[in-house]
């Protein structure tokens, strides 16, 4: 794997984390540990969603409004790349 | 509103097409028990959820269900790369191939696109909310079916990560059951319909 999709994958990971503590909260607003481990992986996800965008272009058109070209042309979701072959 | 994030839920990545294959997963896409039509009908049925919860969930699970509908266009599109039309014919994908060339397009596997028919958004809480559990589990069933056909490593991953996701709602609509009950009647769930009806009748008539 390329360290593009490491991060991704990493990123990945947290986000995951990020819906399901979401969909728990929904029905367990209360949960004080649930609520921490939340705030705990959106910390971690913003970091590694900046350090991607920095280096491999943006997530959400909006974060980073300089790198239009990129947007566009960096790999789409479903794209297999050069880098997997 | 939604915003667009130029990244899946999970990552897919299949290195061998598989035309046979993605006919039958294509069934998640756009069949009666398919990601899209589990997110219309939880996007649908939120707007007459008279409790805050229920509104979240529905809007939470309705947008990761939209994240799992794009997890199969990709899984799809990935299975049907650079085929041949031997290859095409061989798997039987040649009926699929002739409508939508390598297109991917919403409908079940044996070919019926897909109709709002397969979802209901019927106005009443206890309603609306057994038809979503019964929803997760078909689409559960639907995954394990699918597996049964399965062997390569690289569609199986995905395939179970968005069949556990099937279990994880089922979970959460469970909750969401039992918060609508504990503000009902409990000795009459049916005595009027929280979505649709201002007062709670008298019950002592």
């Amino acid at each position: 794997m390329s360290e593009r999709q490491n991060l991704m994958r990493e990123i990945a990971e947290y986000d995951f984390a990020i819906v399901e503590l979401n969909l728990y909260l929904d029905t367990h607003p209360n949960d004080y540990m649930a609520k921490q481990r939340l705030s705990d992986c959106e910390h971690k996800s913003r970091k590694l969603r900046a350090e991607y965008e920095e280096k491999f272009g943006p997530i959400i058109f909006r974060d980073s409004p300089d790198t239009r070209m990129m947007w566009i042309k960096s790999p789409w979701p479903w794209d297999i790349c050069q880098e997997d072959n | 509103m939604w915003v667009y994030e130029k990244k899946l839920q999970y990552p897919i990545k299949i290195k061998n097409p598989n035309p046979a294959l993605a006919k039958i997963i294509s069934t998640q896409y756009g069949g009666s028990d398919g990601e899209l039509g589990a997110s219309l009908r939880y996007l649908s049925q939120r707007y007459s959820m008279p409790y805050p919860e229920l509104r979240a969930i529905l809007t939470d699970i309705g947008t990761e269900e939209l994240a799992h509908l794009e997890m199969i266009g990709a899984i799809i599109y990935q299975l049907t790369r650079n085929l041949t039309p031997e290859q095409i014919k061989e798997a039987g994908y040649d009926s699929y191939f002739v409508d939508h060339t390598t297109g991917v397009y919403p409908s079940s596997a044996s070919g019926v696109p897909f109709t709002a028919a397969y979802i209901q958004s019927k106005g009443d809480v206890l309603t609306d909310i057994h038809e979503d559990l019964a929803a997760e589990q078909k689409a559960r069933t639907t995954y394990d079916n699918i597996l049964r056909f399965c062997d390569d490593p690289d569609v199986i991953d995905p395939i179970r990560f968005l069949r556990e996701r099937e279990i994880v709602h089922y979970q959460r609509f469970g909750e969401g059951l039992r918060i609508a009950t504990d503000k009902l009647d409990s000795k009459n769930f049916y005595a009027f319909n929280p979505s649709f009806d201002k007062r709670k009748p008298n019950l002592n008539k």
